[in-house]
């Protein structure tokens, strides 16, 4: 069974067909890029996975699980991650409550509990740590841990959002542009990070403008244009099919 | 070094009847009646700085949770003769009911609706509270409260019927404020509120319910407010509509946002400076209002986000950085 299965997806904006009839599978353990040109429904389409928008037709299955009206914070918690596009942290707490603040809901806990601060949380807490530092030095952020998240350079925020999104240890991640607007050294650092994911035996769906990541590091490629589904199969499949130099050069 | 300056910090505030009496004897009473109010005032605007300051919701309904939590204390304790403490609980279980229903549908509206939403809130209550007469006595005021006396059925009681004594009352109202405000606003529930007043949609991909996040902050927030409305009544043994108009909202959001939004170092501050200093000022009658306005301004201009950025500022240059 499919871990992501989109159903005929439909999502209208006064008029406008975002995404239009998309059918997408996305097996446990693959790597799978979402391209097409601007504006051709990708972002719109991880909305309506993740809860953001309510899709018009068409449905989601996370496992099976029907999400098309579960609200973004359920999604998250049932193991799905996300990313955004425009860098996204919390500007007023440090890089390391960033990362914590992305596992604490992961635990099912009482409110009540929370005030009182029961011995088991502070177990739970000391164990985030642990694991929050882990990965702020994976992303190289190690000596930013106590710094303002607001205060960090748009690279960093960047591998932050990244390094958050881990951090419950997800089982579907969809990263949305991860290379986008970073030098070539952080590209690159990028590129490693997300392999290194999919070696571990993670999933995920990437939206990503660059072409030489995309290629370099899908086993799939999924290409829409105007909302629809064009093209689907390997970076070297895609990268001959004629629809989709169409698409992006014109005739 | 700090401790020791916190500690005697704390020893000056208890001791402050002491204090007050020796140092400015013939008015004792006076000093000690605007101590009361600091108290009562620093304690209201924590709660409503949970609101405004951890989930970022401009909430200007607060003199409604007020007005609840005074009224229902007003009315058990004259008409049902209720027990001091049994009438406080009644009056924090009030205005938090209150607060969790209207919250629901308020918290559909977004930032300025929200604000409207609260406002038109605290106008209703007002409104209520002037004409539900039957209930409220309306203008004429409910009258005649008792003196708050501490002690459980069949136990002792301690009836606090001196100044100094309401003082010492306001005070552990305070502490217990400022414990369960440092309780709310640090470590995982902390976090959670911040991230809900930072970034939303962020906070959604966290796993974070922001309705629930909102909801909680605003009927704790509310809880207290009316918490402090029953120990204000009880104090003043008599509660009039006029307590709980809009004035009260321009009162908390300039303590809250002058003092430093979001800061129990900052709300504080702005408590003591922006109650005690009006009445201070009154030595000078004429110029009084003048003087305060003009101090306002001052905050105001050179430094917007409050005294507690001031504060931050002086102590990071202190500390050589």
């Amino acid at each position: 069974m499919a871990l992501l299965e989109v159903r005929g997806l439909v999502k209208r904006f006064l008029g406008v067909t975002a995404v239009d009839q998309v059918d997408l599978a996305v097996e446990p353990g693959e790597l799978v890029s979402l391209i097409g040109p601007n504006g051709s429904g990708k972002t719109t389409l991880f909305n309506c996975v993740t809860g953001y928008l309510a899709a018009d037709h068409g449905r989601v299955l996370f496992r099976g699980r029907d999400l098309t009206h579960v609200a973004p914070h359920r999604v998250a918690r049932l193991g799905v991650a996300r990313t955004f596009q425009q860098v996204s942290v919390f500007p007023r707490l440090s890089a390391l409550e960033n990362l914590l603040v992305f596992l604490q809901q992961h635990q099912e806990e009482h409110t009540l509990a929370r005030l009182i601060r029961t011995p088991r949380l502070r177990r739970l807490e000391v164990e985030a740590v642990e694991r929050a530092r882990r990965l702020l030095d994976l992303v190289g952020l190690t000596d930013k841990a106590d710094a303002a998240a607001g205060s960090l350079s748009y690279g960093q925020r960047k591998l932050l959002a990244f390094a958050a999104a881990l951090m419950p240890d997800p089982d579907l991640l969809l990263l949305d542009e991860p290379a986008a607007a970073v030098n070539p050294t952080m590209i690159n650092q990028m590129k490693s990070h997300i392999l290194a994911l999919h070696r571990q035996g993670k999933t995920v769906l990437l939206v990503e403008h660059n072409m030489e990541v995309v290629m370099d590091i899908s086993q799939r490629v999924v290409v829409l244009d105007h909302g629809q589904k064009i093209a689907e199969g390997s970076p070297d499949a895609i990268r001959r099919d004629a629809r989709v130099i169409e698409a992006y050069f014109g005739r | 070094m700090r401790r020791a300056s916190a500690l005697a910090f704390i020893v000056m505030v208890v001791a402050a009847p002491w204090l007050v009496a020796a140092a400015v004897p013939r008015q004792q009473r006076y000093v000690l009646h605007v101590l009361i109010f600091t108290a009562l005032f620093a304690a209201l605007a924590l709660s409503y700085d949970l609101v405004v300051g951890h989930v970022g919701s401009l909430s200007l309904a607060h003199p409604a949770f007020f007005g609840v939590g005074a009224y229902a204390a007003a009315i058990l304790a004259t008409r049902a003769r209720w027990p001091f403490l049994a009438d406080l609980l009644a009056a924090v279980l009030a205005a938090a009911v209150v607060a969790a229903l209207v919250g629901v549908p308020l918290f559909r509206l977004t930032e300025h609706a929200f604000a409207v939403g609260t406002l038109g809130l605290a106008l209703v209550a007002s409104i209520v509270a002037n004409n539900w007469v039957e209930v409220t006595r309306g203008p004429l005021c409910i009258t005649g409260i008792p003196k708050p006396v501490l002690g459980l059925p069949g136990g002792p009681t301690l009836a606090v019927t001196t100044l100094p004594g309401y003082y010492w009352l306001a005070l552990a109202a305070l502490a217990a404020v400022v414990l369960l405000y440092r309780r709310l606003t640090t470590f995982r529930l902390g976090r959670a509120f911040h991230a809900v007043r930072d970034n939303e949609p962020l906070a959604g991909a966290a796993g974070i319910d922001p309705l629930k996040y909102r909801l909680l902050a605003f009927t704790i927030g509310a809880a207290l407010a009316g918490g402090v409305g029953a120990l204000y009544v009880h104090y003043l043994s008599v509660m009039c509509p006029e307590e709980m108009t809009v004035a009260l909202t321009v009162n908390l959001l300039v303590i809250v946002f002058l003092g430093g939004v979001g800061s129990l170092r900052g709300v504080l501050v702005g408590a003591v400076l922006f109650t005690a200093l009006p009445e201070v000022l009154r030595l000078a009658p004429t110029w009084r209002l003048v003087i305060y306005g003009g101090l306002l301004l001052l905050v105001v201009v050179r430094s917007p986000e409050g005294i507690e950025s001031l504060l931050r500022r002086a102590s990071g240059a202190r500390a050589g950085r």
